[in-house]
């Protein structure tokens, strides 16, 4: 097959007779920090949904490390290593900071449901390990002392960490961020970006975020791609997008003739 | 690591305590056993099976958040897979008196273990079964899929006069359910409930419940795991079936309706939809209750007057309490709080203070 | 099988169908706008039927009284379930409110059987409707022609409201957007409570009309047809007016049908709507006129 890290090619995405993204293409090479940008409504959560598995393209090819995994569902596209975090926040509200993050540790575990049913010492070792891993996990956020409250009484920037958090904890190569700094006062904004980067560096991950707030991205990413009604209309540098006519104009409007 | 040492060690207390209640349990139960009325241990057989009854069913609809409505269909199956098999040859020629039984039940004959584990087992291959169109739905779809299977499996047993014999059903089972068994099971049945709703993958389940996109997005795959929560429910249904036929000793299409699944669902809803421990407490609430009430159907003689009994009344007084709580207290009684020494623990300490 | 006894069966199919078709406009109504199973709404086949003959018995009213009468107060009933269960639990998780449906269900159930006794009672069918008319080499029962023509004029009635008037607008558009339609000003409880009338209503005709049909009341009468009417709704695709009748008709001659060419299956004839049930949501949950819903993620 194709010997592609990660792959999009020419994916489209129609709703009835509304096309909500057209011909997007795009490769990411391993360790690539790449953001995705453009105004509400361009597409953005589209595309994701569509690498996650909680869309089938309506044409087009999602392929990550060689492989074709586009009717994938959205579980398979996890364990394969691709995770993601939500827009809105989608965390466990009722269970505990530290059980949201152990959920998606399940799918990677080394004993039977029998094993755990009957309590048996090679069920409770797994258990052990799940638990070690995702108090690592939370202390790598910062959320270690939070582990027994509810998630859903978290402060916002807190329960942003811990979409992060579990998204990181299913061991992926390839994360992507679906506007992890929205809400977030300038100063979180710079927490968040550093905190990107290490965890890239330490990971060894690949990032693909799609992002609104335009200084978050100018300061990460290393290149951007930009959408707008469904069409990429721009890519390169952030510099380059800055002053790129199109990207101005898709965000702006057009300046009004008198 | 002193603190993996006294963490050890309370773990161990707490093991302890849970088996001391178990054998605290069984000795009250020997004391009905050996002195108690008919009466009383009919409650309490009914008790048990209610209980295995409710924690199955909560481990679905509580646990996993999708409102099954066919419960019935399992327990029915076990009931009759597990008749068929304790009676003997010559009894199943004299019951299926209109269309003889099929071949090879006419000669099957097991002892009761056996015949219990095969009414869970049958009621298991029908749950695997029906799995796959109920789990491609969700919400509603899968409230009324599962109510028409219910509806199916009865119509089937009225129908297939030559395995069920039909309306007239089977009677003459001997009366096996005695209180160990039925207890023996509940206590088993809420020990592999708990343990597996406390591992790993009642946490997926739980997750299915909260939020069952942001689930899959973690790995989690939601059919696998609600097809696990169905088949152990279906098991133990099946299993309290066959426990359940050789207590009333005939059973027959029509004891097996929606109105069973409604009082289940009565039953979990109001010891707290999601919580093992709500629905012990539902289920003993349930039959100590429905005897109770069950004053309000006969007459009651109070000194020179006498308030005649209306029967149904109890099932309008289910009716209501189950709207009451669903309205202003859907939590229940126990919310999604499960038992644990330490709380109970916690609640002393709080007595002694106040 | 002769093609009198196929046209037979086909008239006693339509009959049916509209039946069905009537109890299932109320089910796709509700859902449409609360997307909420009205578990209860078969029990006013029930309701009905009682209420007529409290009027005709009791009161001693003709029947063409205590018909509209009973049909009235099965709609108002239709507005008190709402307000007693659906109402309090607007901002509830769903399974709040099904399991309410349910409760409210068996409470009117069992309420009926308290009140008035598990015997069943004979449904006195005015004269008027005992004719049998000969033609073709067919007998059919004046009541079953006179089943269909009724549904079609309270068809009719429903679709002016819902397509001509301000009423109508409103209704659908708070079956298409819920919120938004809040935010337009309209006052959503009466709406509901409009939907619940209208609902209501329809059913107790077609209860009346049941009733007259099979002449054995009793409180539980309208469990089972109720159930095969929601199947009717869903296989019209939840939600569509003119789906519902659609999928009455569908599930009303299926049944005759299917029985008359296959006899032995008389005994299953209920098992057969389910079938049917599960079959179509495992290939078209949709149903046949309905529109797929996705999740916005």
């Amino acid at each position: 097959m194709e010997d592609s890290f990660f792959k999009l090619d020419r994916l489209v995405m129609q709703f009835g007779g509304l096309t909500a993204v057209s011909q997007f293409s795009m490769e990411l090479q391993p360790g690539e920090l790449v953001g995705l940008i453009g105004p509400n409504g361009a597409g953005k959560t589209t595309v994701f949904n569509m690498i996650a598995g909680f869309l089938i393209p309506t044409s087009g090819r999602v392929i990550w490390q060689g492989e074709d995994v586009t009717p994938l569902p959205a579980q398979a596209i996890t364990a394969r290593g691709i995770a993601r975090t939500f827009q809105n926040i989608r965390l466990f509200t009722d269970m505990s900071v530290l059980e949201n993050v152990m959920v998606s540790l399940h799918h990677r575990i080394r004993a039977h449901f029998w094993q755990a049913m009957f309590g048996l010492p090679a069920y409770r070792r797994e258990e052990q390990r799940i638990r070690e891993q995702a108090m690592n996990t939370l202390q790598e956020l910062g959320l270690a002392h939070l582990s027994e409250e509810k998630a859903g009484s978290l402060a916002y920037g807190q329960q942003r960490r811990l979409e992060i958090a579990r998204a990181l904890a299913t061991q992926p190569r390839l994360l992507l961020l679906d506007e992890p700094a929205a809400g977030m006062n300038p100063q979180e904004t710079r927490e968040l970006a550093q905190l990107v980067r290490e965890l890239r560096s330490r990971y060894e991950l690949t990032v693909f975020l799609i992002e609104h707030d335009m200084k978050f991205v100018m300061g990460l990413c290393e290149r951007m791609k930009v959408l707008d009604y469904g069409v990429t209309i721009a890519e390169g540098t952030p510099r380059e997008m800055q002053s790129h006519p199109e990207v101005i104009k898709a965000y702006l409007g057009e300046p009004k003739h008198a | 690591m002193k603190v993996q040492a006294t963490f050890m060690d309370r773990k161990n207390w707490k093991r302890l305590f849970s088996l001391a209640g178990v054998v605290l349990l069984f000795g009250v139960l020997y004391l009905f056993d050996r002195y108690g009325s008919l009466y009383q241990v009919r409650i309490l057989n009914n008790m048990a099976i209610f209980i295995i009854l409710a924690v199955s069913y909560n481990l679905v609809n509580g646990i996993c958040g999708q409102l099954h409505l066919g419960p019935n269909a399992f327990i029915t199956i076990g009931a009759y897979t597990s008749a068929l098999l304790s009676m003997s040859p010559a009894e199943k020629q004299m019951s299926f008196m209109i269309e003889p039984l099929i071949w090879p039940f006419t000669v099957l004959q097991a002892p009761f273990l056996v015949s219990l584990l095969a009414g869970g087992v049958v009621a298991t291959i029908f749950a695997f079964l029906i799995s796959f169109p109920v789990f491609r739905v969700r919400g509603d779809y899968l409230a009324i899929v599962t109510l028409g299977f219910g509806e199916v499996i009865r119509v089937l047993c009225n129908a297939l006069q030559g395995l069920t014999n039909g309306p007239m059903g089977l009677k003459g089972l001997l009366p096996y359910t005695n209180l160990w068994w039925s207890w023996g099971v509940a206590v088993f049945t809420v020990f592999v409930t708990t343990s597996l709703v406390n591992s790993s993958y009642g946490r997926a389940m739980k997750a299915i419940r909260e939020d069952e996109i942001a689930a899959k997005a973690m790995g989690v795959d939601p059919f696998r795991q609600l097809l696990l929560a169905f088949l152990v429910s279906a098991f133990f249904s099946g299993v309290a079936g066959g426990l359940l036929a050789h207590l009333i000793t005939t059973i027959s299409p029509t004891l097996f309706t929606f109105f069973l699944t409604f009082n289940l669902l009565i039953i979990i809803v109001v010891g707290g939809l999601g919580s093992t421990t709500g629905a012990v407490i539902g289920a003993m609430l349930f039959t100590w209750g429905g005897e109770a009430l069950r004053v309000v159907e006969s007459p009651l003689h109070l000194g020179f007057v006498t308030i005649p009994g209306v029967p149904g009344m109890r099932m309008v007084l289910f009716s209501v309490i189950l709207m009451v709580v669903i309205i202003f207290a859907r939590n229940g009684i126990m919310g999604r709080r499960e038992f644990s020494w330490d709380g109970l623990a916690g609640m002393m300490r709080l007595g002694r203070r106040g | 099988m002769t093609w009198t006894i196929f046209l037979q069966q086909m008239i006693n199919g339509i009959s049916l169908g509209s039946l069905y078709g009537l109890v299932a406009i109320g089910y796709t109504m509700v859902y449409g706008i609360l997307r909420l199973i009205n578990f209860a709404h078969g029990d006013l086949l029930m309701v009905a039927a009682y209420a007529a003959i409290l009027g005709s018995v009791t009161f001693s009213l003709p029947w063409f009284v205590s018909f509209p009468l009973a049909v009235l107060a099965t709609g108002l009933m239709g507005i008190l379930l709402d307000r007693a269960a659906y109402k309090p639990l607007r901002n509830a998780p769903r399974i709040s409110l099904l399991i309410s449906a349910i409760g409210a269900s068996f409470l009117l159930e069992n309420l009926a059987l308290v009140i008035i006794g598990g015997v069943p009672k004979g449904f006195g069918r005015p004269e008027v409707f005992d004719k049998v008319i000969s033609f073709m080499g067919l007998r059919i029962q004046v009541l079953t022609i006179y089943t269909p023509v009724v549904t079609l004029v309270l068809l009719l009635g429903l679709m002016y409201i819902i397509y001509r008037t301000r009423v109508g607008i409103a209704m659908r558009a708070a079956s298409k957007d819920f919120e938004t339609t809040r935010l337009m000003g309209i006052n959503l409880d009466r709406i509901i409570a409009i939907t619940f009338l209208l609902g209501s209503t329809l059913a107790a005709a077609g209860g009346i009309m049941w009733a007259m049909k099979y002449p054995q009341v009793n409180p539980f009468m309208g469990v089972i047809p109720g159930l095969k009417a929601f199947i009717a709704a869903v296989l019209g695709g939840i939600g569509n007016v003119a789906g519902a009748v659609v999928g009455g008709f569908l599930l009303g001659l299926g049944e005759v049908v299917i029985v008359a060419l296959v006899p032995q299956l008389a005994q299953y004839r209920d098992a057969i709507a389910f079938v049917i049930l599960i079959l179509l949501l495992l290939f078209r949950p949709t149903g046949i006129m309905g529109e797929p819903v996705t999740d916005k993620i």
